[in-house]
């Protein structure tokens, strides 16, 4: 094969593996709406469960099938690290989805129905986050110069990170407030403090892109 | 004794090997562009290439220095020396200078390599005959300072024009890529795959004219020490091609061994350049060294070229981004480079005065 067809393999495959992350995180939206309703029953829960870790498993298994894609390209070595490291980055949210599904699960835990429209809002912002992002690697591949010049998309990534970190202090505030007791208060903020870490998470590799950009900049 | 002399030739070339031919891979090696055992390979290959196909072109260049400060016997001394039935002796006598310039100036390059300052090994044999000659020569004579002056001059004016010129050079050609044509790099992989040529194409066009440039001189001095010797060595080394090709392979051995730690300083030390200007400097440093070769008449130093090449690179992203610390101390080795090999050289003609003149 030649490198021309390798090098564009590779951006179909993390264009791939950001597809498997991005369906990741829509089972993991369909979990905690279920999660936040009293009607649903466990195994429902379960189920929905299963289905975070199936996505999580693709998205596994498309980052490693990205790993092996750039041997022979004409990728220089530093590029292959940056994009190995944005791949690996986009995985872990979807590492981080599963991981609050899983100890939700096995706690039988359930988000109080009056939180669960901050819960999706942060969801949603994150979603939007996600999208952003995946404009951006897009854009190395296809509109390097473009990206190399101009990088704002990296500071609207950013930017609704920092709505979520809004949301979730006023969460913190809400949740000390609520009437239960501290053990069920420092539970819930733990979940919520997860649940924001994904946009930690993608804030983090718009910094990595932009890392990426800086050092081959003039 | 021509194995004697040999050995200090290897020496030096394995010296110069280990500082000046790491240049021409050192930014490539610093922003990990290509790796280092490829970077070494590539030099290594094609220093030799340059000195088999264009080494010998340069081989008499240092003859007329040496034979005026003494190192190696003027033609009339040979006559002498054949007329008494010495030339046995002239021949000995001849073979031992030769090696003591050659540790000399060996001696000092290995140092700097090991402290990692990129320096001239052309300019360490340069000031080891004149601190040898110091020691013999007559400097009241018009003859010897004819011919010492001009070049003490010249070499000394390198250290400024040389590194300036490739300055100048790597500024306009980071400025004008930058300005007209990385816009135009759309792609990642059409942005590496241009990095990645233009470091191959430039590097083996540097390490190419090293092996050209830097072999003559690493040999030029054995191969007229070998004209006074006799034995199969000594008839294998006036051959011009061979002597130059046997220096290629001495840089060759020292690039492959010793290189790295020079390659890392004028990589990544010196100033914050990004992978595209690192092939640029290394096109400004061969432009610079073909240049300024032509037009000063001596072989100017890779070393001093990718030095200024790279600050100037540094300097189209304003003052802050040069490292002039770091500069400031390989100029003071460059000064001192030559110095202390003629200081070493001076040192050990006093030192052996008494049988150079018996």
């Amino acid at each position: 094969m030649f490198k021309k067809e390798r090098n564009n393999e590779v951006h179909a495959v993390i264009m791939e593996e950001i597809t498997a992350v991005e369906n990741c995180m829509r089972s993991f939206e369909n979990f905690i709406r279920a999660a936040s309703s009293r009607v649903t029953d466990d195994d429902t829960l379960k189920m929905l469960c299963d289905d975070v870790c199936k996505k999580e498993d693709v998205a596994d298994k498309t980052l490693r099938k990205m790993i092996d894609s750039l041997v022979g390209t004409s990728f220089l070595p530093s590029s292959r690290e940056d994009l190995i490291a944005i791949a690996s980055s986009c995985d872990k949210v979807a590492n981080k989805c599963e991981y609050v599904t899983l100890m939700a699960v096995h706690q039988h835990f359930r988000f109080p129905e009056e939180l669960a429209e901050s819960l999706l809002k942060i969801i949603t912002i994150t979603h939007k986050q996600f999208d952003k992002l995946e404009e951006s690697i897009s854009m190395l591949f296809a509109k390097f110069n473009n990206m190399l010049k101009d990088h704002a998309i990296l500071d609207e990534v950013r930017a609704l990170e920092t709505e979520v970190d809004v949301i979730e202090q006023a969460l913190y505030e809400r949740i000390f407030q609520m009437d239960m007791d501290l053990a069920h208060q420092m539970q819930l903020s733990n979940y919520v403090e997860a649940l924001c870490d994904i946009a930690d998470i993608i804030e983090d590799i718009a910094d990595k892109i932009q890392i990426m950009l800086v050092t081959r900049k003039n | 004794m021509i194995y004697l002399l040999l050995f200090a030739g290897l020496f030096m070339g394995w010296s110069l090997g280990t500082n000046d031919a790491a240049n021409a891979f050192g930014t490539a090696v610093a922003t990990r562009v290509i790796s280092y055992r490829t970077a070494v390979t590539l030099i290594a290959i094609m220093v030799v290439v340059g000195a088999f196909i264009g080494g010998a072109n340069n081989i008499d260049k240092v003859a007329e220095l040496s034979t005026s400060n003494k190192v190696i016997a003027s033609t009339e001394e040979v006559y002498l020396a054949i007329e008494e039935g010495e030339e046995d002796k002239l021949r000995l006598k001849t073979a031992i200078k030769a090696a003591i310039i050659f540790t000399c100036a060996a001696l000092t390059v290995f140092v700097m390599s090991y402290l990692k300052f990129p320096v001239s090994a052309n300019q360490s044999i340069t000031g080891a005959i004149i601190g040898w000659g110091l020691c013999y020569a007559d400097y009241s004579d018009p003859a010897v300072l004819a011919v010492n002056l001009p070049q003490i001059g010249k070499f000394a004016s390198t250290w400024v024009l040389n590194p300036l010129g490739a300055g100048i050079i790597s500024f306009v050609l980071v400025f004008v890529v930058n300005k007209f044509i990385s816009a135009k790099l759309t792609t990642l992989s059409g942005y590496d795959k241009i990095i990645r040529i233009g470091y191959l194409v430039a590097g083996i066009f540097a390490s190419y004219s090293i092996g050209q440039n830097s072999s003559a001189n690493v040999t030029a001095l054995y191969f007229d020490a070998a004209f006074a010797q006799t034995g199969v060595a000594a008839n294998l080394l006036t051959d011009a091609r061979l002597t130059a090709t046997i220096g290629g392979i001495a840089i060759a051995v020292g690039v492959l061994t010793f290189s790295k730690r020079v390659m890392m300083t004028v990589g990544s030390s010196i100033a914050e350049i990004t992978q595209i200007d690192g092939f640029l400097v290394i096109i400004a440093m061969a432009l610079t060294v073909v240049i300024m070769g032509k037009w000063m008449g001596i072989p100017v130093s890779t070393s001093q070229a990718v030095v200024g090449a790279v600050v100037g690179a540094g300097l189209t992203r304003g003052v802050k981004s040069v490292h002039f610390g770091v500069f400031k101390n390989i100029a003071i080795a460059w000064v001192s480079s030559p110095t202390v090999a003629g200081l070493m050289a001076y040192l050990v003609a006093i030192c052996t005065k008494n049988y150079f003149l018996s």
